[in-house]
């Protein structure tokens, strides 16, 4: 019985250990969502431009959801609601909107 | 004749013509910055009407590759590549100023201008509402058309020159104008002297040959003294008179060129100075060679005549004077007053005089000069104040 739960904890622990903030806290909830995270980074970069701009709107957005100052349609909103507000650590939320940033920013993605 | 059409007063004098140069330097420059300054804002203005035309063309470019941009942004899922066109290049910045993609030469995109011209290329910098693909900035860059700018050119050169001739006849005018009081004064000088000398004539005529005919044997010592004296005085005025006579009306007689033995002329008029020579206690010495030259006797004797009365004059009492002839030269010296060396230049201008102490015109040494210029010979003159001068002829 020991042996059972010592093995499931070492699995868990690898797999949680595998999976960067953003896998964990992001993708598992979006992966429901008809909209990719990609779609939605695009229309957060139309309104917000700049990697910083991005960046610290996001993460205010994620602190404090709020149907007036999201990027999605009226629709999307009335068919998924607003996201709960995040209680990620400072450190978890950054590193997340980073990894965000990184895999689907234009820089050098343009031929 | 009237004095306006002496030739001599006609002519500028130096100091007239360094003041005429100083101010037409000065006119020059400040005409020619004036010229640069138009031209600049000529230039300038130019640019930015050429630049008004362009900017329409480029903003529908911006228009066209905004649209492409917004199309990209959307399926950017799909596509990945930038859309091109073969009537311009473009780039797109984001709000920091980073370039997310270009396909212009320009590296250093000045932001804060909406179109410019850099390296022979026109920029044009369109704002998005919009942050498609993140940009801010659009950047349209199209080949600069040198056309315009050869036009300008031409139009610079052409007006500049015509408004440069303009403005030059224009300050001649002014410094005409501005030398008239000077130039004024000068004739009016003139008037005077010539005016006053056709008086001096018959007197002068009359004390000189009455001093001649004097029978100085019976006369006490005490009288011929008094008689040398007025005869040096008449002789001062009749040396005056002869310049006087030459500046006014040398124009109206012709030439007479000959060949002149100096040794004898100059011991002439050395001995018609003897008694100014004397009563002055000067020492003279004689230096001469058989030379002779091919000139107006008259106009070499006002020469000569000139020269040993200066050395006489702006001599000490005591002093001496040389004078030293060779083939080709003929050196007057004293031990007088000296001149200052700034002002050797302007010795020989009409009216020049610089010691107020002796009498004069300040005509003798125009006269040397005028004759000297017009026989193509040439003079030097080398003094130290208080020391005495040296004036040297060569022909």
């Amino acid at each position: 019985m020991v042996k059972k739960f010592l093995f499931a904890t070492v699995v868990l622990t690898s797999y949680t250990a595998a999976q960067n903030a953003y896998e964990r806290h992001c993708v598992p909830c979006h992966a429901s969502l008809p909209t990719s995270l990609q779609g939605m980074f695009m229309n957060h970069l139309l309104v917000y431009g700049g990697e910083h701009n991005f960046k610290a709107a996001l993460k205010h957005y994620l602190r404090y959801p709020s149907k007036d100052i999201s990027v999605m349609s009226d629709l999307f909103i009335d068919n998924f609601g607003i996201k709960e507000k995040s209680t990620l650590s400072d450190k978890e939320l950054n590193e997340a909107i980073d990894i965000y940033w990184d895999k689907y920013k234009v820089f050098g993605k343009l031929k | 004749m009237s004095v306006l059409k002496n030739k001599a007063t006609n002519s500028l004098l130096k100091s007239e013509k360094k003041s005429l140069f100083r101010f037409l330097v000065l006119y020059t420059t400040m005409v020619i910055v004036l010229m640069v300054l138009l031209s600049a804002f000529y230039y300038q203005s130019q640019e930015k009407f050429m630049l008004a035309e362009e900017r329409a063309t480029l903003s529908k470019y911006a228009y066209i590759q905004t649209k492409r941009l917004k199309v990209l942004h959307h399926f950017f899922d799909e596509r990945d590549t930038y859309p091109r066109d073969s009537r311009f290049r473009s780039a797109i910045y984001d709000n920091e100023f980073a370039k997310i993609f270009s396909l212009i030469k320009e590296e250093n995109i000045q932001f804060d201008k909406e179109i410019y011209i850099a390296d022979k290329m026109i920029h044009f910098i369109e704002t998005l509402d919009n942050y498609y693909l993140g940009a801010r900035y659009l950047v349209i860059e199209v080949e600069d058309d040198t056309q315009w700018r050869a036009e300008i050119w031409k139009h610079i050169f052409i007006y500049g020159s015509v408004a440069f001739l303009v403005f030059m006849l224009f300050g001649f005018y002014l410094a005409k104008l501005f030398l008239k009081p000077m130039r004024d004064s000068i004739v009016l000088l003139d008037r005077f002297i010539k005016d006053t000398t056709h008086e001096l004539n018959a007197p002068l005529s009359a004390i000189l040959a009455n001093i001649e005919m004097m029978d100085t044997d019976i006369m006490a010592e005490k009288n011929k003294k008094r008689l040398a004296r007025i005869n040096i005085a008449a002789k001062t005025v009749s040396t005056l008179y002869q310049d006087l006579t030459f500046l006014t009306l040398e124009h109206e007689r012709h030439n007479e060129d000959e060949p002149v033995d100096i040794k004898p002329l100059l011991e002439d008029r050395v001995e018609y100075f003897n008694a100014w020579i004397h009563s002055k206690r000067l020492e003279c010495f004689m230096d001469t060679e058989d030379a002779s030259i091919v000139i107006d006797k008259r106009k070499f004797t006002r020469i000569v005549d000139n020269l040993i009365s200066n050395a006489i004059k702006y001599n000490q009492r005591g002093g001496s004077i040389g004078i030293k002839l060779r083939k080709g030269m003929l050196m007057i010296w004293d031990t007088g007053i000296g001149i200052e060396k700034e002002k050797i230049p302007f010795m020989f201008d009409r009216y020049m005089r610089f010691n107020e102490s002796e009498g004069g015109f300040g005509i003798g040494l125009s006269i040397v000069k005028k004759i000297v210029d017009e026989y193509h010979m040439s003079i030097e003159v080398e003094s130290e104040i208080k020391k005495g001068t040296r004036i040297i002829l060569k022909w």
